[in-house]
């Protein structure tokens, strides 16, 4: 509903022109809004609401090889995903991707956008802000290139420099290592989402409200740490949940790092579940199994995203 | 008025030019460099018999046709059929017989006689329930062992043809250059792994062990030569690049080529790969099959096409495969892209290099010592991709007890038997 309130000066001269013509024309009115707003709202039932609908009834029907069949096998292929090891590497590492991912991002984002506001760096901030912005405007496809030569253990960029400050004990094997490898992964993704980050936590600081108490703060002497954690933070929830609900919902589906850096190595230690749906279905031709697997990350992403929503909406307008 | 008629004219002449032309609607993922001169070649072949056809590429990058799959199998699914399309040998066939996509060619085999002009197992390789379904071009083998062939004659030692000889030769070249991987390997996509993990069953277990091991004949769980093909893989493992995971299988012959390494088992398409990078077969480079106990076996997939069913236009397509079938058509074609003949009546001497002509000759004299590979595998594509991830997983965890019960399980949860049961070995 808050989406169609019209603000009151446009409310306004619609009534005028209502008002100018012979015909009071409410109805047509009426008509004609529901026309525009039919549009978009089919796309989203059929498209957004039909094609689920289509891959929960597909992960339910035994299609395997090139054709489809849609014969209903019931949990057939959830039973199979479940007795694959891979399955529950996959359930883990998405795990991971969440906890790893999401809190440091949002950490670290506050700690950069806080300094820029506050500090005495206040002068370089557009040339920070320039550089801190621009692994945001790069494609995974590129910064996942970027980074595997980074992290490539042989001629890396990094082994290299570790090398030749002779700090040797620093060297590592990166993504060839199964133990660790989900980590530098996740790394990468920290690292393009926080410019984005830093922007988005940096408009809420800027509101005159918070200016200002953050103005009689300093004035009363509070450090700037307390500053951080008293008066920011609880004055820019709103963005705060925003950021968190953007990152969390591109850390469940991340696929592209993963089939850019590693394509699941080594082994499937790396693998995710949006990985996985795409080796099976396109790969092993099992595309039942495939559906299954989105069913499973959407109602993950269904069981956080969900909870947190009404969270924030809740906090937002309290 | 006269603008009308104009424009009527322009239409008339538009409708005509479309149906007036002939087309060919082809997907095939030779698009990367090397390949994409062996499509030229194929094509160019194809329109000097049919100079009026007009071919209709819909290549999608990537090797091995990963995307071209993705593709493919929407436009099958959605019943708007390419007229033909590359795929191999064996189980990805099969895949698509069993979808109901192709046409059986058997008239067209009859009237070539192809099945007396090629190999028995590349017969068999395209040919499910009695029915053949496409025609096959080349033959690509998979265990190769290319070597350094200077690094060889510099430290003395001969190209090993058997597990133990390949451990000696590697223990060797430790010992003499510390710095440098003996067995290169990229086992970014996975099958690199198993084509590694192929040559030692093989070795182990024999031809006919091969055949029943991937047909899902045999209990892995209580197999001993399972067990010891993936002991033997262990142990080679400290002589293996560490950080294979990183490569992709041109990265990993770079190694050998830049002299981090000094052999890699890789197919025959890497012949094409060493050559860009300046290395002359059998002077830079050479190589040997592996293994060659107990017997000389090439492990192998062709690349075919075949005709879909509901093709656009069958009549082209028809005329495609008989051209796809010619001696003019493979010798120019599979001497650019990197493969053997399909056809065991053309003339060796006819590769520029001495490895293939020694192959082909080989598969000349012995038609009956091919066996179908990890590509165009004999096991199901479901089995084979995830089979691919163990193994490739093994060389980083070599948990051998954990490996085998994993893949006894896979052998069991993709129904290997009854899927590989169409393959016909010998």
């Amino acid at each position: 509903m808050v989406l169609f309130h019209c603000p009151d000066k446009i409310s306004q001269k619609i009534r005028e022109r209502g008002e100018g013509s012979k015909e009071p024309g409410s109805m047509r009115d009426k008509i004609l809004n529901f026309l525009v707003f039919l549009l978009p709202l089919l796309l989203v039932l059929i498209i957004l609401y039909g094609m689920l609908f289509w891959t929960f009834y597909i992960s339910v029907s035994n299609w395997r090889g090139t054709s489809p069949n849609y014969e209903f096998v019931g949990l057939k292929w959830y039973r199979m995903m479940f007795r694959l090891d891979r399955f529950w590497v996959d359930v883990k590492n998405n795990l991971k991707w969440l906890v790893v991912g999401v809190g440091p991002t949002l950490f670290i984002a506050l700690l950069i956008a806080y300094l820029l506001e506050i500090s005495s760096l206040r002068g370089f901030e557009t040339y920070i802000r320039t550089l801190i912005l621009y692994p945001a405007a790069m494609s995974f496809i590129v910064t996942g290139t970027v980074w595997s030569w980074m992290y490539q253990p042989d001629r890396g960029v990094l082994n290299t420099i570790w090398r030749f400050l002779h700090l040797d004990f620093l060297q590592s094997g990166y993504i060839t290592d199964p133990k660790t490898a989900t980590y530098w992964l996740v790394l990468i993704f920290v690292w393009q989402y926080l410019g984005i980050s830093v922007i988005i936590l940096q408009s809420s600081f800027r509101t005159t409200e918070l200016k200002e108490m953050i103005e009689s703060a300093l004035i009363d002497g509070a450090s700037r740490m307390r500053i951080l954690f008293q008066v920011i933070l609880p004055n820019i929830r709103g963005g705060l949940l925003i950021l968190g609900g953007l990152l969390i919902i591109s850390a469940l589906k991340v696929f592209d790092i993963v089939y850019i850096v590693t394509f699941g190595g080594p082994g499937y230690s790396t693998d995710v579940l949006a990985f996985f749906m795409f080796i099976a279905t396109f790969q092993q031709h099992l595309v039942s199994l495939g559906a299954g697997l989105s069913v499973v990350i959407f109602l993950m992403a269904f069981i956080v995203v969900v909870p947190y929503t009404v969270y924030a909406f809740r906090r937002w307008f309290s | 008025m006269k603008r009308g008629l104009t424009i009527l004219v322009i239409m008339a002449l538009l409708v005509g030019t479309i149906f007036a032309a002939r087309q060919l609607i082809i997907f095939h993922w030779w698009t990367a460099g090397g390949e994409r001169e062996a499509a030229d070649a194929m094509f160019d072949v194809f329109k000097c018999k049919h100079p009026d056809v007009e071919i209709v590429e819909n290549p999608v990058a990537g090797g091995g046709g990963v995307s071209l799959r993705v593709v493919l199998q929407s436009r099958l699914a959605a019943g708007i059929p390419p007229d033909t399309w590359q795929t191999l040998g064996g189980a990805e066939l099969k895949s698509y017989v069993d979808g109901g996509y192709l046409v059986p060619l058997d008239d067209l085999w009859n009237e070539l006689d192809y099945a007396s002009v090629i190999p028995k197992p590349l017969a068999n390789a395209v040919t499910i329930e009695g029915h053949h379904y496409t025609i096959p071009l080349n033959m690509h083998i998979q265990n190769i062992l290319y070597y350094n062939k200077k690094l060889f004659k510099e430290l003395g030692l001969k190209p090993p043809k058997t597990y133990s000889e390949l451990i000696e030769v590697a223990k060797k070249i430790k010992n003499a250059k510390p710095g440098m991987s003996p067995l290169a390997l990229g086992t970014k996509e996975k099958w690199e792994a198993a084509f590694v993990f192929d040559s030692i069953l093989l070795e182990v277990g024999g031809p006919e062990y091969y055949v029943k091991l991937y047909k899902g004949e045999i209990d892995v769980r209580k197999d001993p030569n399972f067990k010891k093909a993936l002991q033997m893989f262990k142990e080679l493992i400290p002589y293996i690049y560490p950080y294979h995971s990183t490569l992709t299988w041109d990265e990993s012959c770079g190694l050998v080529v830049s002299g981090d390494a000094a052999m890699v088992l890789m197919g025959t398409w890497a012949i094409g790969y060493f050559k860009t990078r300046g290395w002359e077969p059998g002077k830079d480079f050479d190589a040997v099959t592996f293994p060659q106990k107990p017997e000389r076996i090439l492990l192998f997939h062709p690349d075919t096409y075949g005709l879909a069913k509901g093709a656009p236009h069958p009549d082209v397509a028809m005329d495609w495969l008989r051209t796809v079938a010619s001696k003019a058509f493979q010798v120019r074609t599979d001497v650019t892209q990197g493969g053997l003949f399909a056809r065991i009546d053309i003339d060796p001497c006819f590769f520029p290099d001495p490895i293939r002509k020694e192959l082909q000759n080989y598969v000349r004299n012995h038609p009956d010592k091919l066996i179908l590979d990890q590509h165009g595998s004999i096991a199901p594509f479901s089995f084979t991709q995830s089979y691919w991830d163990v193994i490739a997983g093994f060389l980083s965890d070599p948990n051998v007890d954990r490996t085998i019960s994993s893949v006894a399980d896979m052998f069991e949860l993709y129904s290997v038997k009854e899927e590989a049961a169409w393959y016909k070995w010998p």
